[in-house]
């Protein structure tokens, strides 16, 4: 296990939440990654990732994170985030990831959204 | 002798040490008056030109280290990120339709942050050797 990083998974109604906190890099992805595949695996079909807002997230996260992207949607799945710190929101958007999920400021209006 | 105006150190080639850089271009960027939101983009910028000095410069030879310069300007911030290697291929400029659809690798997004973040950005070859980013971040943006 990675001490940068720790990753719960819970659920409310139909929705995998994975609360991500910590460092999002390229050596904490395995991690992410981990937990995207368990959730995956048992069927979900809407996920929401939710960050820390005090979390470092490098280039090497990005990818990750496109890949979870990528991967959601060959499998219909529906991925939602929040918990960003204004700058991230910023990153994000500038990458193009918005593109593909959508960023709310709270879990309770990204669950709203699904 | 380091000038006053000047703040040196080195890192290892591992990642994660670009975190104490970062933290360092920070702590100063606050000492000069810059903003939150202008303190968050340097530390990115930082952290990328270290990762990038790390990984594709000194290839993670934990042999060689990646030296970090901030040079304090009336209204601007220099930072010069240096490694030991022989030059860093120009990648294109990302698109992340071509990584989401699996055409290109998802990786490759430290210099178009970069470039997206600071004033000024130029990648040079020291001639004494090694690659060199020298960034400029302006009190106003």
């Amino acid at each position: 296990m990675n001490k940068d990083i720790q990753v719960s998974i819970s659920n409310k109604n139909d929705v995998s939440i994975l609360n991500i906190k910590g460092d999002v890099t390229a050596i904490t992805g395995e991690t992410i990654e981990d937990a995207y595949q368990k959730v995956s695996t048992a069927g979900a079909r809407k996920i929401l990732l939710y960050f820390d807002k005090d979390g470092y997230i490098n280039s090497g996260g990005i990818a990750i994170l496109i890949g979870i992207a990528s991967e959601s949607r060959k499998k219909d799945q529906k991925i939602r985030i929040t918990g960003l710190s204004s700058h991230f929101q910023k990153i994000f958007d500038m990458v193009g990831l918005t593109k593909y999920t959508d960023i709310f400021l709270t879990e309770e209006l990204a669950l709203k959204d699904f | 002798m380091v000038p006053d105006n000047k703040i040196e150190l080195h890192i290892p080639s591992v990642m994660g040490y670009e975190k104490i850089a970062m933290e360092c271009a920070a702590s100063m960027a606050k000492k000069m008056g810059f903003t939150e939101d202008r303190i968050e983009d340097l530390k990115t910028a930082v952290a990328e030109a270290c990762l990038n000095a790390i990984e594709h410069g000194n290839k993670m030879d934990t042999s060689t280290k990646v030296g970090i310069t901030l040079t304090v300007e009336e209204s601007r911030l220099q930072v010069s990120v240096k490694d030991e290697g022989k030059g860093i291929n120009q990648v294109p400029t990302p698109s992340i339709e071509s990584k989401i659809e699996g055409e290109d690798k998802p990786r490759g997004w430290g210099i178009f942050l970069i470039k997206n973040l600071v004033n000024e950005v130029t990648f040079e070859q020291d001639p004494e050797g090694g690659n060199v980013t020298k960034m400029v971040i302006y009190l106003e943006k």
